[in-house]
């Protein structure tokens, strides 16, 4: 176990230091807005982009209006963008989820948080100083574990805000009930979540 | 609202989601620079990131690549497969045109040689009535009342030629051929005098045209296809013409 403890850390650091420096190599050349960083990117982040959109609009024709959108977003304001200390695949997924629940707003015609709103929560700067490990495979494993110990209606809320935009208050007339078993709903399911993810940082 | 009130709505906050008082305190202790609250911020849109990326994945279609990244000007704005069958339909039509060109070339050259066969035809018909018609020719007649060798007629005329009217003639291997001969009376020695065939019924006409010196005989014999200056076979006709 002595002997293997350095390979294994040597193994992880390398694996940090690859990932890390992929993406603010990316990072870089998107801020010196050099447009041949834009396949690279695509080919990184299209696909996560495209999912989230489509399981938000569920339309095809729509979804990829909208990733055109997100990658043209992500473009004009990676400047303000931290090239060394930034976590690119969550702004991106923020980016895109936003494009998606504006759309979708819209749509139905209900504009409680404005475009405004969802502008300053995709400000490139609040992804600066981010956990490198915001988006690994181990976390989405926690992530899946961790919806299991939700009851339906801690689910139904998870779902009603992150891909429907709803707030508290929309929820609570969307379901029928009260303000406070709504929040109660959404506390509570928020809480489980992100323990069983931070376990799996301890771990 | 003291930072533990507020840590449970960091993950709504930052998906524009958190209204009223909530909003506003958790915007007042972010302004003043509480390191809490930067932190669970952090720590909120990581959780969201991974929510997020959670989705089931979907490939996007091909074209999206090629749409997002038209709009960075680092790829044409391709046509993708419908450019690639274009190309590919208008290559097999080129294809096509150029062998119903090809095609319809042979035919008319086809057409042209028929019609020169034909008006050949025509014209040694023609002939052919002329020497009939003449009541100065002479008739010849040869293999009366046999099935084989061939029977037949000789017309002579010595202005307009000699009419040679066959059938009977027997079937011919591959590459072999009749020839007619005329032997005139002043020398006696044959002169080639044209090459057929005969048809699936074993009739043929052959022509030569005329003016001649007087005949002694015509005669036909089997030469190779392209014919011999003199005959090389026991001829299967020979037929005397005539002195008056």
């Amino acid at each position: 176990m002595r002997k293997l403890l350095p390979a294994v850390l040597a193994f992880a650091i390398l694996q940090a230091t690859l990932r890390f420096k992929d993406d603010s190599g990316l990072a870089r050349r998107l801020r010196a807005r050099d447009p041949h960083v834009m396949p690279a990117l695509y080919d990184r982040y299209g696909r996560a982009a495209y999912s989230l959109i489509f399981r938000v609009v569920r339309d095809a024709g729509v979804a990829e209006d909208l990733v055109q959108e997100t990658f043209l977003r992500v473009w004009n304001r990676a400047q303000s963008f931290d090239a060394e200390r930034g976590a690119l695949g969550p702004w991106i997924l923020a980016v895109a989820r936003n494009r998606a629940i504006d759309h979708l707003r819209s749509v139905e015609g209900r504009m409680a948080a404005g475009a405004l709103e969802l502008d300053r929560i995709e400000n490139p700067a609040l992804f600066s100083n981010f956990e490198d490990r915001a988006l690994t495979i181990d976390r989405a494993r926690r992530l899946k574990h961790a919806f299991t110990k939700l009851t339906p209606a801690q689910k139904e809320v998870i779902e009603l805000a992150y891909y429907e935009g709803l707030s508290q208050t929309e929820m609570a007339v969307r379901l029928k009930q009260p303000l406070g078993t709504v929040k109660t709903w959404v506390r509570t399911a928020l809480k489980v979540l992100r323990e069983q993810l931070s376990e799996a940082v301890v771990a | 609202m003291t930072c533990e009130d507020l840590q449970d709505v960091f993950e709504l906050y930052s998906l524009a989601l958190l209204e009223g008082e909530e909003k506003s305190e958790v915007e007042a202790h972010l302004a003043r620079g509480c390191e809490t609250c930067q932190k669970r911020l952090k720590d909120a849109l990581a959780v969201n990131a991974v929510i997020l990326a959670s989705v089931p994945q979907t490939a996007p279609a091909a074209r999206l690549r090629r749409r997002v990244l038209a709009g960075f000007g680092v790829e044409r704005p391709g046509w993708g497969w419908l450019g690639a069958f274009a190309a590919a339909l208008m290559l097999v039509v080129t294809l096509w045109l150029s062998v119903q060109e090809r095609r319809r070339e042979n035919e008319l050259a086809d057409a042209r040689r028929e019609a020169i066969q034909v008006g050949a035809e025509r014209d040694r018909l023609i002939q052919a009535f002329q020497i009939l018609n003449q009541p100065e020719t002479k008739r010849v007649n040869f293999g009366e009342g046999l099935p084989q060798p061939p029977r037949g007629n000789i017309f002579v005329h010595s202005k307009l030629g000699v009419l040679l009217i066959a059938s009977n003639l027997p079937a011919l291997p591959a590459g072999r051929t009749y020839e007619m001969w005329v032997i005139p009376t002043a020398t006696s020695v044959p002169r080639p005098a044209g090459l057929f065939q005969a048809n699936a019924q074993g009739s043929a006409i052959n022509l030569l045209p005329g003016p001649f010196d007087s005949l002694y005989a015509v005669a036909v014999s089997v030469e190779p296809e392209a014919g011999s200056p003199a005959p090389t076979t026991t001829p299967i006709v020979i037929a005397p013409v005539p002195v008056a």
